[in-house]
């Protein structure tokens, strides 16, 4: 009982001093930098770019880095900066848009199977192991060629597969908190299963799923714009790492800078996510495992 | 070495995973929007040659029934003909296989090569500037899609640098192992950045344990601390990373294999897709299926034979 | 247009005959980057480019198509029309023989024929179904029609018709043709054309040497092919393609995307070759009264379809896709064509004709249209934000729906598209191909257009069965007219295919039907 009300009274003075320790952290603080400035670059894209993104210049095609276009120009004459920044709004909704209903559906059903076991449990490891056994970009690919080429049919087949590995992880950490003094206590006290699912279970259970988001955020780039780059994910014009490496990819020797500044972009906004990902993982591991 | 009984309940296991993977990719495959006739024939074609080519592929028949044919085929080690190759989905698939293997072992080899030494480094200097250094790196490579890497290479090394051939494959295993190098290479970078993290971890924790601070105080020689006990443990986590990064091993291949040319049956794949050759895409993912399903039990086998205490869970 | 181009190419191969008259060169081999692979090299089966446009490598036919786009003789020395139009009589050459050294008979040919024509067999016995009956008595080859098919001659020069062995073929094991024909392949076929296949590695490599037994003679008074292996290297990849030209590990690399033409041509190791060639890029216009859905469609209106052509900038179109090396389409079919007709561009950008085109259908106030392009394909990307660009002026909001190709001919046929993006080159040396495909109505409702048009119906089929060339002319002449007039199509243009070939490679020729020619390169260095 009291170990139950002092969980939430103390979460507040917890975080605070959660942060203090994370921001000591230089790792953390870059990781943070570049995550701010990737989501205000990706909110108001059109604060910052300097020019439209698809409008064709057909007097500066393909030049190379210079003041009026610091990244330089396409073949078509677009400039290159802008369709880098209008990226990170694309890129960055991929991040977050292809994790977070895997993340949701994966965190229920894994709650669920974790906590009541039995033939679901069963039925769930079975499906895992089917869904598990496809290289993942095998099965995306496969998905995204039933639905369609495109960033929604990207999302639906990405979150299709994804959820397993939220689900898998959801389980086991549930399974662990289940042991726990404090689950047995709150069924002593006739408490719900919902409510000591997702008011105990859950909220003790997450930190390690959180983490995990957060380098499945970077992971969400990295496959989204290899789709991109393969015809299959965001579809030209429109702006996205992928496409505009793909893009570039016809002049690499003589318009390097087509495909070097938007991988540039992408590996800069991937260390962002796994760098956060990573401090977090190492302050919230518990001591002693 | 590992039970009998327990080699046998993990082998029966597979039985209802590969079931389900088999309902799995038929459905999927006869979902894909577009048809295969017209993918097949190209524009030209009549419609009178569009019915006998449907007709041909038994996509006429009811879905059960093609289900039921399709299992006994697939146990049969028949899996179709291609459409787009015109040739038996097996022969098309084994002819391919061994590229695609042969790039995913060098590409672990290199991996290995490549993060081990650098993790024993960076562990036996927790937090120095080498540390730093040598996880940074990683880092970057961790953050950095196959595609972009293998790009990278191609144009600095192969076609800026000329030390390498650009793209295909050779004849011979020497000449494939000069051809193959920069395709393992990107390959690898992902895989042993995952390696390196992990691996040092697990040496700082190995090197910290009790056992290990005891056998030191005991007196005996680092060397003996490192085989006998470093070593072991450090070998049993990466057996285990390697085991389940191999989806990711092949998914890299796959992009690999369509930015350097490489004949393998990770193009193939993509190019199955976009054909919509139906028992190519069938038979491709089903050999995908086998491949990380043999992985993983390989992983589980060797994992139970390093560490027997896993053997009872 | 359409007299200079064969001036040009003959101004091309003449120049190559003078300059190299005294320098060429026998032996060595070259390596070709291809972008697909060949699957079947069977004159009868193949059915995809990359199959066909390799066939007369291996297997020569009776007529062959000259440099000029006439025919001219090939495994037959003459020919003869009867004044009916119904009978064919060809002379063999003597002393043929295949590859293996057997004799080239009269019983082969009509083998091959027999086979070219059997609509059980291949995609392509349509183009013989003229045929009633093919004989032979010694070298005398007489092919009997049902009725007067004037494209029979170019259809004796089209790959379908390519002359194979039959002793060897029937030997070959297997209960069907199709099996024959996978066992004849896999052994490395005996053949009649300039080369012989050593090896094959699907999807990755193949290998031609040279067939010594060819008919044809070099310059130099000797048997040709000049170069004694061709091997060919598949990198879909063009990226990839062209970097290994550049490397120097192969020595030509074929569809050079039209973005890398210039700078491959100021390579100094390279020659970037334009052939000129039969493909088009059009766009074909849903000309139903009513679309898909059922909701009226405002492209069934000719006025409409004429003011979006008219407000298609097809000069900026060919800068931003083609990089310059194509050119306006004269005519539904491309000027390198046969009885190609069309003095000048269709359809000359003309914004103000556009609009009061369109206020006379009745649409001033803009309406909405749907293009359908090919999901990763960064031309019809580009084509599509140009097209929107020029358009939108007119208050036509143009929307783009991105499917991949499978999907869009699913749509062609089922008349589900306002517009589409789509590409064609010819198979065959005549304009009754091309022509069919676009516009006649019975053979797939007009390249899915639903454009039905009586009078262009009629000619097409009285052309089909016309003795007279003149009067078969004047009927090409007055469709091409009709179509031009009528716009069932977006017009876009002409490309040419583009190859990058070594500086130490002569003669290399991709004809405008697409076929690779190897039979007279060699080697300079």
């Amino acid at each position: 009982m009291t170990v139950l009300t002092q969980t939430h009274s103390r979460t507040r003075g917890r975080l605070a001093a959660f942060l203090a320790r994370a921001f000591a952290r230089p790792s953390f603080v870059i990781g943070i930098a570049i995550l701010g400035l990737s989501l205000a670059l990706a909110l108001f894209p059109q604060l910052f770019a300097p020019y439209d993104p698809l409008a064709f210049d057909l007097h500066a095609i393909q030049q190379g880095p210079s003041l009026a276009h610091p990244f330089g120009t396409d073949n078509f004459g677009r400039d290159v900066l802008s369709r880098v920044i209008w990226a990170y709004r694309v890129d960055m909704q991929m991040a977050f848009f292809a994790t977070i209903f895997a993340l949701l559906i994966g965190l229920t059903a894994g709650a669920f199977v974790g906590y009541y076991g039995g033939i679901a449990d069963v039925i769930f490891g079975r499906c895992v192991d089917a869904i598990i056994t496809f290289p993942f970009l095998v099965l995306v690919i496969a998905i995204v060629a039933v639905l369609g080429p495109g960033l929604v049919n990207m999302y639906v087949a990405i979150t299709a597969v994804n959820w397993v590995y939220y689900a898998r992880l959801t389980r086991a950490e549930i399974m662990a908190q289940k042991a726990n003094d404090y689950a047995a206590a709150g069924r002593v006290l006739g408490y719900s299963d919902r409510r000591i699912i997702f008011r105990h279970l859950l909220p003790n259970a997450i930190s390690p799923i959180l983490v995990y988001w957060m380098t499945d955020m970077a992971l969400a780039i990295l496959l989204g714009s290899s789709l991109g780059y393969l015809g299959l994910g965001a579809q030209p014009p429109a702006a996205e790492w992928g496409v505009l490496i793909a893009e570039g990819r016809n002049f690499l020797m003589t318009a390097w800078w087509m495909s070097l500044m938007p991988g540039i972009a992408i590996v800069l906004t991937g260390l962002g996510f796994s760098l956060v990902g990573d401090a977090l993982a190492d302050l919230l591991r518990p001591k002693g495992r | 070495m590992p039970s009998l009984s327990y080699l046998v309940a993990r082998l029966l296991q597979i039985i209802p995973t590969f079931l389900l993977v088999m309902i799995f990719i038929f459905l999927l495959v006869r979902l894909l929007p577009g048809d295969p006739a017209i993918a097949m024939a190209e524009a030209k074609a009549t419609d009178a040659q569009l019915e006998q080519i449907r007709h041909n592929l038994g996509l006429d028949q009811p879905l059960p029934m093609q289900f039921l044919v399709f299992v006994k085929n697939t146990l049969t080690g028949d899996l179709g003909r291609s459409i787009m190759l015109k040739a038996p989905v097996t022969e098309v698939i084994l002819s391919r296989l061994p590229t695609t293997i042969f790039l995913a072992l060098y590409a672990i080899v290199l991996a290995v090569f490549l993060a081990g030494p650098l993790a024993f480094l960076a562990a036996s200097r927790v937090n120095t500037p080498v540390d730093v250094a040598i996880r940074s790196v990683f880092q970057v490579g961790l953050s950095m899609p196959v595609f972009y890497i293998g790009l990278l290479l191609l144009t600095v090394l192969a076609a800026q640098l000329r030390w390498f051939p650009v793209g295909g494959y050779g004849k011979t295993f020497l000449a494939n192992l000069y051809h193959l190098i920069l395709p393992a290479l990107s390959v690898a970078l992902y895989t042993s950045a995952i390696i390196l993290r992990n691996l040092r971890a697990s040496l700082i924790e190995v090197l910290d344990a009790d056992y290990v601070q005891f056998a030191r105080a005991k007196g005996l020689s680092p060397r003996i601390i490192m085989t006998r006990h470093v070593l072991r443990n450090a070998l049993v986590s990466t057996v285990t990373l390697l085991g389940l990064s191999i989806g990711n091993l092949m998914s890299g291949t796959l992009v690999t294999e369509t930015v350097f040319a490489i004949p393998g049956v990770g193009r193939l794949m993509l190019e199955a897709i976009f054909a919509r050759d139906y028992p190519l895409i069938q038979g491709l993912t089903l050999t995908f299926a086998v491949l990380v399903s043999v992985v993983f039990l390989l992983t589980d086998v060797v994992q139970s034979w390093l560490d027997p205490r896993l053997r009872q869970s | 247009m359409k007299r200079i181009l064969p001036i040009l190419l003959g101004a091309t191969l003449g120049l190559l005959a003078t300059t190299s008259a005294f320098a060429i060169e026998r032996g060595g081999a070259m390596t070709f980057a291809r972008y697909d692979d060949s699957t079947v090299i069977d004159p009868v089966y193949a059915d995809r480019n990359p199959d066909l446009w390799m066939v007369n490598g291996l297997y020569e036919t009776l007529l062959r198509n000259g440099p000029d786009g006439s025919i001219v003789p090939g495994l037959a020395e003459a020919h003869e029309v009867s004044a009916d139009g119904k009978t064919i009589t060809l002379a063999l050459r003597g002393g043929l023989k295949f590859s293996d050294g057997s004799d080239l008979t009269g019983a082969d040919v009509v083998f091959s024929l027999d086979r070219a024509r059997n609509a059980d067999l291949g995609p392509w016995a349509g183009l013989l179904g003229a045929v009633d009956k093919v004989a032979a008595d010694g070298n005398r080859i007489t092919v009997s029609l049902k009725n007067p098919d004037p494209t029979i001659i170019s259809i004796l020069a089209t790959f379908n018709t390519g002359i194979m062995p039959k002793a060897a073929f029937e030997k070959a094991a297997g209960a069907t043709d199709q099996e024959k024909a996978r066992a004849f392949f896999s052994a490395g076929p005996v053949t009649s054309g300039p080369f012989v296949m050593k090896s094959h590695v699907q999807g990755s490599s193949m290998s031609f040497e040279r067939n010594p037994n060819y008919w044809r003679q070099g310059e130099d008074g000797k048997p040709l092919p000049y170069l004694d292996r061709v091997e060919f290297l598949v990198i879909p990849d063009d990226a990839t393609r062209i970097l290994k030209l550049q490397a120097g590990e192969v020595d030509a690399a074929e569809f050079i995307p039209f973005a890398r033409v210039g700078e491959l041509g100021a390579d100094p190791n390279l020659k970037m070759e334009l052939f000129p060639s039969t493909r088009i890029v059009y766009a074909p216009i849903n000309t139903r009264e009513a679309k898909k859905d059922g909701s009226k469609n405002p492209l069934a209106d000719i006025k409409v379809r004429q003011a979006l052509n008219y407000a298609t900038d097809k000069n900026v179109l060919i800068k931003l896709v083609t990089f310059d090396t194509g050119k306006p389409m004269t005519s539904l079919m491309s000027a390198a064509t046969q009885l190609h007709y069309g003095p000048e561009a269709l359809y000359p950008y003309d914004p103000e004709k556009a609009k009061q085109l369109l206020s006379e259908a009745g649409l001033s106030g803009g309406f909405e249209v749907k293009l359908t392009t090919l999901a990763g394909s960064a031309d019809d990307a580009t084509l599509f934000t140009a097209l929107q660009q020029m358009w939108a002026p007119l208050g036509v909001n143009l929307k783009v729906e991105q499917v991949d190709n499978p999907t869009r001919g699913e749509k062609n046929r089922s008349g589900d598209f306002d517009i589409h993006t789509y590409g064609w080159a010819n198979d065959v040396n005549d304009p009754a191909q091309v022509t069919g495909w676009l516009g006649y109505y019975k053979q797939r409702q007009a390249v899915g257009t639903g454009w039905n048009n009586q009078e262009f119906n009629t000619l097409f089929e009285a052309s089909n069965v016309e003795t007279d060339p003149a009067k078969r002319k004047d009927e090409y002449k007055r469709m091409q007219e009709i179509y031009a007039a009528e716009a069932p199509l977006l017009f876009l243009f002409e490309t040419p295919f583009a190859v990058a070939v070594s500086k130490s490679i002569e003669g290399y020729v991709q004809t405008p039907l697409g076929a690779n020619d190897f039979s007279e390169a060699w080697r300079a260095d």
